[in-house]
């Protein structure tokens, strides 16, 4: 199966990338369409967590090929925030602690910034806090979240739930969903897909990169790309989870 | 009278007595204090309590000592001690002149000797029950000596708060010479709050603290030394038997600031705690100091000391000069030091980055954050803040951004 013939909101083209002195991405190819699920897999070291990084500027990597298209713009040269404010979401696998800033100061701050971007009349503290404690809400999250500092002595799970309640309050378009289901017991598994798949509008496109196909039973993919030593090695659908699950990547030809 | 500090150097007990004023029939602590400054000689650049602080240049400067006119004090909310004269008390607070009785003749640092000597009287403070006060320090004087001494009491079982804060007009190149003798009674919690924001060139200061924690009883230190010039405080503390000290201090400096904490806090009882944190922001040119002993005495078994600095170099050309050390003569005890200097982390600033947070945003946010983390230890929200204004204040107008 293949997704290239089809409208594209983000278009991977040729990417080479490096951390360091190691080259990580070899002329990796990637289109996501809008309204669908995209799932990567592959092995350690595959280049993974390189693909979400370069998507959305990451420091530690160094683009030396190829191109990022954004909605028929090429993004490779923008700053991180450039990337977020147009509607690029990356959900980290290990989301950091910050001591001494307020999740929702943070929160408001980051929700405000695209609403101004997008020439929206920014949200006061008062319409804020309706809005996030809908989300948490839904989400099952405690309310004291509100005044605890962000992520600071979070558990696991609770690190993952905020990044999709900053997903759900934020709205991107891409939504890169890092190993979101890493470290969480089946609940917070449950609560997690359930807030990913409510994001589900039919326009807004993911990308779930992950190692166990757990985390697809309950985002159903549309696309499955295995990705393998920098490159995407093979495409279909979502059939094929079914297929490494049995057989491995190895199993998986060019 | 004018003065030369630094004229004082090499002098004999009576040389000095004589270039400061002092007449033949001083009275015992005076004389002990002429004795302990002749001794210990007026600090250098060599001196260790002084080497990260240019002491030379400010003890340098001719002053004209200003003279303590006192007057009624009038009666409103807070202290307020303009130019080292009380002018403002809160009804039924006892606040007065008086000899000093109590003075520390083992302190390590010549100024508060200086300090003593040159004041001709004491600022008494005796709080009553859980008293929470405020204390406004204001300088009005250009080119002048100013020294002063608060000795503060507090009483058993009682739980008392001072939110201290200084305040200057237009003025420049003056020096103040200032601290207390606090004397923190049996079972009871001293809580010293300061707020100092400087702006360049209105004022220096060396303030020379002695703090005496009784048996079982706390003391509380928080200082927020924020914005520029040149500031030294320097403490000695002494822990009674099940004591307890917790002190933080903040520092954010710009410009070409010269300002930090000199402490040396001495474990005397058993059982006695202290808990030493100090978060450093270094903008611009500026140099913080964090210059802090924990001793332990064969006397304090079974102590805990814990102390920590951390610093965040905002601009290459800042400096930070952290020595946390420790002295102890015991095995049996718990005990902890380290310092950090640092950049902002990159991962905090990326993951604002990746919200939509603009790179100088996220920086603001991420140290207005590390400040947060020791203002947010004021209890008092009211004035929690006051202290996060002011540290705003003096960090969006003293911080220059950096290109990236």
């Amino acid at each position: 199966m293949s997704n290239n013939k089809n409208e594209k909101v983000l278009e991977i083209k040729d990417v080479h990338a490096k951390i360091g002195n190691k080259e990580i991405l070899k002329g990796l190819s990637l289109d996501l369409e809008p309204g669908k699920v995209h799932a990567i897999m592959g092995p350690n070291g595959a280049g993974k967590s390189t693909l979400s990084k370069t998507i959305v500027g990451h420091y530690d990597v160094e683009m030396t090929g190829g191109d990022i298209i954004y909605k028929g713009k090429s993004i490779k040269d923008w700053e991180p925030e450039e990337r977020a404010l147009e509607g690029i979401f990356l959900s980290f696998q290990h989301p950091v602690e910050i001591p001494g800033v307020n999740n929702a100061y943070f929160l408001r701050t980051a929700v405000n910034a695209k609403r101004k971007h997008e020439g929206k009349e920014e949200l006061n503290a008062a319409e804020f806090l309706r809005e996030m404690k809908k989300y948490l809400e839904l989400l099952g999250m405690k309310s004291d979240m509100i005044s605890r500092s962000l992520n600071e002595g979070f558990s696991g799970g609770e690190k993952k739930r905020n990044e999709i309640l900053q997903m759900m309050m934020l709205e991107p378009d891409v939504i890169i969903l890092d190993e979101i289901d890493s470290g969480l017991d089946i609940d917070a598994l449950r609560a997690v897909s359930e807030g990913i798949n409510r994001m589900k509008d039919g326009k807004r496109s993911f990308l779930v990169i992950t190692h166990y196909s757990r985390i697809l039973d309950y985002i159903e993919p549309d696309y499955i790309h295995v990705l393998k030593d920098g490159k995407v090695i093979k495409t279909a659908g979502p059939e094929l989870v079914a297929q490494l699950e049995e057989h491995g990547y190895d199993a998986i030809e060019e | 009278m004018r003065l030369t500090i630094n004229n004082l150097k090499k002098k004999s007990k009576d040389e000095i007595a004589q270039m400061l004023g002092l007449t033949d029939d001083l009275p015992p602590s005076k004389e002990a204090a002429l004795e302990r400054l002749s001794t210990l000689g007026i600090p250098t650049k060599k001196s260790e309590e002084y080497r990260y602080f240019d002491v030379e240049s400010l003890l340098d400067k001719s002053y004209e000592v200003h003279m303590h006119v006192p007057k009624e004090p009038k009666i409103g909310e807070k202290i307020v001690i303009e130019n080292g004269i009380i002018i403002e008390v809160p009804k039924g607070m006892r606040v007065y002149y008086d000899q000093c009785d109590a003075l520390d003749l083992t302190h390590y640092d010549p100024i508060y000797y200086l300090g003593h000597l040159l004041a001709p009287h004491v600022i008494k403070i005796d709080l009553d029950g859980d008293a929470e006060v405020e204390l406004v320090h204001r300088y009005t004087h250009s080119g002048a000596l100013l020294p002063y001494r608060i000795v503060l009491f507090n009483q058993e079982n009682r739980h008392a708060t001072v939110y201290e804060t200084f305040e200057t007009e237009e003025i420049s190149d003056s020096l103040i010479l200032y601290g207390y003798d606090m004397h923190i009674a049996k079972d009871s919690t001293l809580r010293l709050i300061k707020t100092q924001s400087m702006d360049e060139n209105r004022y220096a200061m060396i303030s020379s603290n002695r703090i005496k924690v009784n048996d079982h009883a706390n003391a509380l230190i928080k200082t927020f030394d924020l914005g520029g010039d040149q500031a030294l405080q320097l403490f000695k503390v002494d822990l009674g038997t099940y004591s307890h000290i917790d002190a933080g201090h903040l520092l954010y400096l710009n410009h070409q600031a010269k300002r930090g904490t000199v402490s040396k806090i001495n474990h005397i009882g058993e059982h006695s705690t202290s808990q030493q944190e100090a978060k450093n922001i270094l903008d611009g040119n500026a140099r913080g100091i964090f210059d802090a002993l924990i001793k332990v005495e064969h006397s304090a078994k079974w102590t805990k000391a814990h102390q920590n600095s951390k610093a965040i170099l905002l601009h290459e050309d800042a400096y930070m000069a952290a020595k946390p050390q420790l002295e102890i003569y015991i095995d049996e005890l718990e005990a902890s030091h380290g310092a950090t200097t640092g950049q902002l982390d990159r991962k905090q600033i990326f993951y604002l980055q990746s919200r939509g947070i603009s790179y100088v945003e996220a920086r603001k946010m991420l140290v207005i954050a590390f400040a947060n983390t020791l203002i947010e230890t004021v209890k008092d929200t009211r004035h929690q803040e006051r202290i996060q204004k002011a540290f705003e204040k003096a960090f969006y107008t003293g911080h220059k951004e950096l290109k990236r």
